[in-house]
């Protein structure tokens, strides 16, 4: 009876008891306006360096409101986020090893999966609460025009995958480490990596290749997420006259910093710019390591015989399985070369 | 009836230092077990063995007669750690609600769970408090009732005494005996045996890993008794008291007992302890006859029990 008792359907107790403490106290609150305030200034901010540039003689249509504020909305949300989810989730299994209820969980029937899961959806539903809450700053975009509704999806989608990645990040590091201060630490140093050290590969690798000036390889920004959001929010010309393209010349709308991460993924042409899909491949190869920390987060949460094998390692082997044969299947879709220098 | 818990050569190493060392231990069923060795011992480390949160090197443990693998005791077993934790931000329904959700308790026996487990701890005026603003005995029965949400026929509580205030020690011995009414078979362990030696059927002492003694807590203390320790309280004759008694150590009389020492009771000084090295009452009243023909007047004359707290401090003193 207890087993078949088990198995009738019931939510995972660590979301109930996340849900019922994460809006709890001022601090949810705060961290919620904070970021709603950053957002709107962002696209304050945007909107008046544009009117700026239309005072100093230049042309400003309406559509070219549209796709910056389109662009500096979405990276700043990404940089929040980026930033954002692995602090919430890197507490996650140490917080509990420090309040001293770490044992008193494991000597329950809940399964180190349910336990992860459980954190996991917990941290992320706070930080998808976030993206869903900045929905009404983006929605501005839609009034100036000039963004297609597919980028705004595309760009949610790797939003949404960027979020739960990072989050795994943290997940992993506080099964790793048993300080969360520590685990936190860790986890921003594997972030500053992932963002960091493809963006400087990118930048130095035409010095280093023989002969130098060679394209960056696409696979180099595969993990990085501003790349991948820049390929996703520059909008090149499409020759579809019923979606006008202006400044042909300055894919970045004149925004700032962004030229940073376009190494790699803006190719100059005869044709004008040309940008790279890239964030294809991102969204596959977040999904691959996100499944792989977590595997290695549920052996790294049990308090003895780790890696001993589990039958949720059939569960994890299958999925990563399903998320080859996707990528195999799919590489025409999300393998993407740079145009031949001309 | 198979015992409740049973360890066979139950052994744990971390590294190289051996934390249990082959410990065999029987608990009955329904007895209330007090497992008592100094900081150390391997009382805590014995604990997560039977909770099954450790691996043992070698040995095996068997719980109602099960032999215990890996994720098997949580249902069998209810378990408090000596540092328990709570969760600060839960209302105390909820943190008894959380954890009957996680033993896949149904909702409408989880409400039912929650209100008989509140009643049972006396916390049911606190239901709607924050687990936080409680006291540190009232944290204590509400982790003690967080063990008890899934009905478990065992109970493993590890130092579930310490930091408390008599009163709470109290409510809690009160709330072991209810237990035991309950049928449960309570392990529960302690450095401080005062704390257990009341309320205790069984007990068991451990030492630097290894057990020195398990068993009723009479059959413990006869077992280790050995001899007898005589209390005489002298009113006159002090000095010829202790006189007769010193010549009779090392040099026994056949008809009197055999005598080990003798020694001035430091809270009272005219109260002569006597250890002996058998405990026959004939010898003693032979002994006691003596001491009135040499003219000693006695108020009192009378075999005093070792303590329980006497016993553990000699069974586990460092050579």
């Amino acid at each position: 009876m207890q087993r078949l008792r088990s198995w009738r359907p019931q939510l995972n107790p660590i979301i109930v008891r996340e849900v019922r403490t994460r809006m709890r106290g001022v601090r949810p609150y705060a961290v919620l306006t904070i970021f709603l305030v950053l957002m709107a200034l962002t696209g304050l901010g945007i909107y008046q360096l544009m009117v700026q540039q239309a005072r100093f003689g230049g042309t400003l249509l309406s559509a070219q409101v549209g796709q910056a504020l389109f662009k500096g909305l979405a990276f700043v949300e990404l940089l929040l986020v980026v930033f954002l989810a692995p602090a919430l989730t890197s507490g996650a299994v140490s917080g509990e090893r420090e309040q001293l209820t770490y044992d008193m969980l494991m000597a329950t029937p809940l399964r180190p999966a349910q336990i992860l899961w459980g954190k996991l959806v917990a941290a992320l539903s706070y930080l998808l609460l976030l993206i869903v809450a900045a929905v009404p700053v983006f929605s501005v975009v839609l009034v100036f025009g000039g963004v297609e509704l597919a980028a705004l999806l595309k760009a949610l989608a790797l939003l949404v995958a960027a979020t739960v990645c990072f989050g795994a990040v943290g997940l992993f590091c506080s099964a790793l480490v048993h300080k969360t201060a520590r685990a936190t630490a860790v986890a921003y140093t594997l972030t500053l990596l992932l963002v960091g050290v493809p963006l400087l590969l990118a930048s130095v690798w035409g010095q280093v290749t023989n002969p130098p000036g060679q394209a960056v390889p696409p696979a180099v920004l595969y993990l990085q997420p501003f790349s991948a959001l820049l390929s996703v929010t520059t909008i090149a010309p499409t020759g579809d006259p019923a979606l006008p393209f202006f400044g042909y010349g300055d894919p970045f709308s004149g925004l700032p910093l962004l030229n940073i991460f376009a190494v790699g993924v803006v190719h100059y042409g005869p044709a004008g710019p040309v940008v790279l899909p890239i964030y294809r491949a991102t969204l596959l190869a977040y999904g691959l390591l996100t499944v792989l920390l977590c595997w290695a987060a549920t052996h790294l949460v049990l308090p003895n015989r780790r890696w001993r094998p589990r039958w949720s390692d059939l569960g994890f082997l299958l999925l990563i399985v399903i998320l080859l044969l996707v990528v195999y299947d799919a590489r025409s879709w999300w393998h993407v070369q740079p145009p031949r220098p001309f | 009836m198979t015992p409740a818990i049973e360890t066979i050569d139950l052994t744990r190493r971390y590294g190289r230092m051996v934390a249990l060392d082959k410990l065999n231990l029987a608990v009955a069923r329904g007895s209330i077990y007090g497992f008592i060795g100094p900081n150390g011992a391997g009382k805590t480390t014995t604990l997560r063995l039977l909770a099954g949160l450790l691996e043992p090197s070698a040995g095996e443990v068997r719980l109602m007669g099960q032999k215990l693998r890996i994720g098997g005791a949580q249902r069998l077993v209810g378990y408090m750690p000596d540092f328990f934790g709570v969760y600060d931000d839960l209302r105390v329904w909820e943190y008894l609600d959380f954890f009957a959700r996680c033993y896949g308790i149904e909702a409408a026996r989880r409400r039912r769970t929650v209100n008989e487990l509140l009643a049972l701890v006396d916390l049911e005026h606190k239901r709607m408090a924050y687990v936080q603003s409680l006291s540190r005995g009232m944290q204590q029965r509400l982790c003690l009732a967080h063990a008890l949400v899934h009905d478990p026929p065992v109970l493993l509580l590890d130092e579930p005494a310490s930091g408390l205030d008599p009163r709470a020690r109290v409510e809690l011995r009160e709330l072991l005996r209810t237990l035991r009414d309950m049928g449960k078979t309570v392990l529960v362990s302690s450095h401080i045996l005062s704390e257990l030696a009341e309320v205790c059927t069984e007990i068991g002492i451990i030492d630097s890993g290894k057990m020195v003694v398990s068993g009723p807590v009479d059959a413990v203390r006869r077992q280790l008794e050995g001899g007898a320790r005589l209390r005489l309280r002298v009113v006159h004759g002090q000095e010829t008291a202790e006189a007769t008694l010193r010549a009779l150590v090392g040099e026994p009389a056949p008809e009197l007992p055999r005598l080990r020492g003798v020694r001035y009771d430091p809270a009272d000084e005219r109260v002569l302890l006597v250890e002996l090295e058998d405990s026959d009452e004939e010898r003693q009243a032979a002994l006691l006859t003596r001491l009135v023909q040499e003219g000693v007047v006695l108020s009192e004359f009378r075999t005093q029990a070792e303590n329980l707290e006497e016993l553990f401090l000699r069974l586990t003193a460092v050579d």
